[in-house]
């Protein structure tokens, strides 16, 4: 095992609005190898972004990073200068966002945008600055590209942009790409091109990459490691093979059976996740999944799980795990997704009723 | 394929007939002197009663303004919109807003597919009102009735929009499709702007209404795997035409149109396993502006195994069955699983 690239211990990022304390992400810890390629999944609101841009230096206010430590090449990120992290942003670290045009600058030629990262950081000799601008465009799989570098951006169409956010973002020969949902608008054979060519560009350049997405399938093609995260909080950790294949918190359990896959026979019913994530200003006592969790006990009102190791490389934050779930509570044969159906557990003194006669969200438009 | 799943719709002999029947429709949008946008462009194909019937393509392919034309929202540039029996392209005014009540839409954007500023009873008794079905009291319990069926507490008819999360939110325009009891849905992107596991919930929602009501469903989606899930038949669209209709048990195993053997191609699936064979079939450059469609089959530009020059540049490929009630336009379908190769 090689040391991280990129190690965060205990991240906490909260925002202080006028409705209260939101805390988007607590005690988030993990590290990044050279060379790896690291998905984070989890739904809108679970903290993946704000983790990606505690990272970078870029939660503005009313967001605060509140704890914790980024250590980047032996220092901490969070007590350096601006000067300094701009020094180590577009450069050592770079990111790519979701919506390309929104990126880059309409009134700038794309070549001129691409060159101006390079000139900033004075890490690629200036003479070599616009050949590698067209090369880097060639890499990214933009035809024509001698051409099309002198190209507005209205004038690419939308994967084109995304190319040339990715040819921007590794002008510098950056050790991390952070890409924050790459491809989330973009259309799904342009989704795949993208995905392709960041699997390629790991394996050329050697550039450790952060994938950030909602869609688990564009993380199983192209992470080896997953984090899974819910409610500003990683729940489960492990190599690609171990979360989909052999989750152990019911959270990445349920997501996995909630989406329709385009190689499952038909005719099944889509395991739901009933309710809502939870309010993260006033969140709940105990595991932040307990109000959707088929399978809680008793403790998981009273005590938060700590991240425990389940299996060799594998981490997850739950006290009942799907081993037990499988082996106790019949989760191999479940049906019913309710809150504690599976275990019983309703400590509210509330009996669940049978499925048929709640549908599906009374308990989430209770909440 | 196996004969047991819920009949596709045959084009020759329907059995049923059918609650919805577009021929031919055209429409183009003026863009200028002497062009235009032809963002349909022809399309034909039956809805059965009780059916779901799924239309997937890319942005820009036409399904969203197919799916408008169908509901009159806007008017075709021509051909047929057949609705049980009654062409509703010729009708106009009163005669068009009754037949219309058979038919109803649940949008993509749960935000601004509601008035912010009614309260959830009168958005969903609005349609109610609108053709003076029921009023005081009655209406009242039927708004309530509608909530609970929908999986919402009956009792928040008071409430605001903005008081709900995304899925409520979808569930609240579920309830106002609902409210006149129509027989057909049209579902434009119900469930794209949701999260993962909401998505979930909505879909089995829909399908237990689907059960309940004896609804009949027109899916548009950009999600494959999602319209595969919940359609009996899907609709494969490229640039303003259909390319595939096929049953939805054979849309993964077997392609007649090398498009739709490309778009299932591009589809991440969560197993990395899976993912290490999946090959992606590359389209070369990008589409085409629906201002000027190339010539024979729209899709020859960006095929793998076209020929050009030759009958793919020349010739439209029609819509024409290749197998049990799957339809492909290609000249060349029987190559389509042999040439263009999907696994490492």
């Amino acid at each position: 095992m090689t040391d991280p690239i990129l190690e965060v211990r205990g991240l906490s990022t909260h925002f202080f609005t006028d409705d209260g304390e939101v805390k988007a992400v607590r005690g988030v810890s993990f590290g990044v190898e050279p060379g790896e390629t690291l998905g984070i999944v989890g739904e809108s609101g679970c903290g993946k972004s704000v983790t990606a841009m505690s990272i970078l230096g870029l939660v503005q206010r009313p967001g605060k990073v509140v704890a914790g430590e980024i250590m980047f090449k032996g220092s901490d990120l969070l007590k350096l200068t601006k000067e300094e992290l701009r020094n180590i942003r577009g450069r050592d670290i770079a990111m790519i966002f979701q919506d390309p045009l929104s990126s880059l600058n309409p009134v700038l030629r794309v070549g001129y945008q691409i060159d101006e990262a390079m000139y900033a950081h004075d890490k690629i000799p200036r003479d070599q600055v616009e050949r590698r601008g067209i090369d880097l465009l060639k890499q990214v799989r933009v035809s024509d590209a001698e051409r099309r570098i002198n190209d507005f951006p209205h004038q690419f169409s939308g994967g084109m942009r995304q190319r040339a956010m990715i040819a921007m973002g590794l002008s510098n020969k950056p050790d991390l790409l952070i890409a924050d949902e790459p491809t989330t608008a973009l259309d799904v054979t342009v989704q795949a091109q993208i995905l392709e060519l960041l699997r390629d560009l790991n394996e050329q350049t050697g550039a450790a990459i952060i994938l950030i997405t909602h869609n688990l399938g564009v993380v199983a093609g192209l992470c080896k490691r997953v984090l899974v995260m819910y409610a500003g909080e990683i729940v489960e950790e492990g190599t690609a093979e171990q979360i989909f294949e052999r989750p152990q918190h019911p959270y990445t359990w349920s997501l996995l059976r909630s989406v329709p896959r385009i190689d499952a026979n038909r005719g099944h019913r889509l395991l739901s996740i009933e309710g809502l994530p939870p309010d993260l200003i006033d969140l709940p006592q105990g595991c932040k999944f307990n109000p959707r969790c088929p399978f809680r006990v008793e403790r998981c009102f009273k005590e938060s799980p700590p991240i425990e190791q389940v299996a060799p490389a594998q981490h997850a934050a739950c006290w009942v795990t799907m081993e037990r779930a499988y082996a106790e509570m019949g989760a191999g044969t479940i049906t019913d997704t309710s809150p504690g159906a599976a275990s019983g557990v309703h400590p509210d003194g509330r009996r669940a009723l049978p499925a048929a006669e709640v549908p599906a969200a009374v308990a989430e438009a209770g909440q | 394929m196996t004969d047991t799943v819920v009949a596709p719709a045959p084009r020759v002999v329907p059995a049923v007939e059918p609650l919805l029947r577009v021929v031919n429709v055209v429409k183009h949008f003026g863009a200028g002197v002497g062009s235009s946008v032809k963002a349909v462009d022809g399309v034909s194909f039956d809805i059965l009663p009780g059916e779901t019937v799924g239309l997937v393509g890319e942005s820009g392919c036409g399904k969203s303004t197919l799916g408008r034309l169908i509901t009159q929202l806007i008017p075709v540039t021509s051909g047929e919109v057949v609705l049980d029996g009654v062409d509703i392209t010729r009708l106009r005014g009163e005669k068009l807003r009754q037949q219309r009540k058979q038919l109803q839409m649940i949008f993509q954007d749960p935000y601004a597919s509601l008035d912010p500023r009614m309260t959830v009873g009168d958005i969903i008794a609005e349609p109610l009102v609108n053709f003076k079905m029921i009023s005081g009291r009655a209406k009242d319990a039927r708004v309530q009735e509608l909530l609970r069926t929908v999986g919402l507490n009956p009792y928040f008819n008071n409430r605001y929009p903005h008081e709900f999360s995304g899925g409520q939110r979808q569930r609240i325009g579920i309830a106002r499709a609902l409210a006149l009891n129509p027989r057909l849905i049209i579902c434009d992107e119900p469930v794209s702007a949701l999260d993962v596991s909401i998505q979930a919930q909505i879909i089995n929602l829909l399908e237990d209404l689907q059960r309940e009501f004896t609804l009949t469903y027109l899916f548009i989606a950009h999600d494959l795997s999602v319209v595969r899930h919940i359609s009996n038949r899907v609709m494969v669209m490229y640039l303003g035409k259909i390319v595939e209709v096929a049953p939805s048990e054979d849309l993964y195993t077997s392609q007649e149109h090398p498009y739709t053997r490309a778009l299932l191609s591009s589809i991440p699936v969560p197993d990395p396993r899976i993912e290490s064979k999946r090959r992606l079939v590359e389209l070369s450059g990008e589409i085409p502006s629906p201002l000027n469609p190339p010539s024979g089959c729209r899709f020859h530009t960006r095929c793998p195994i076209a020929q050009v020059p030759g009958v793919c540049a020349d010739v439209e490929p029609p819509l024409e069955l290749k197998g049990d009630g799957h339809l492909a336009a290609c000249h060349f379908s029987e190559q389509v699983r042999t040439k263009i190769a999907i696994t490492v």
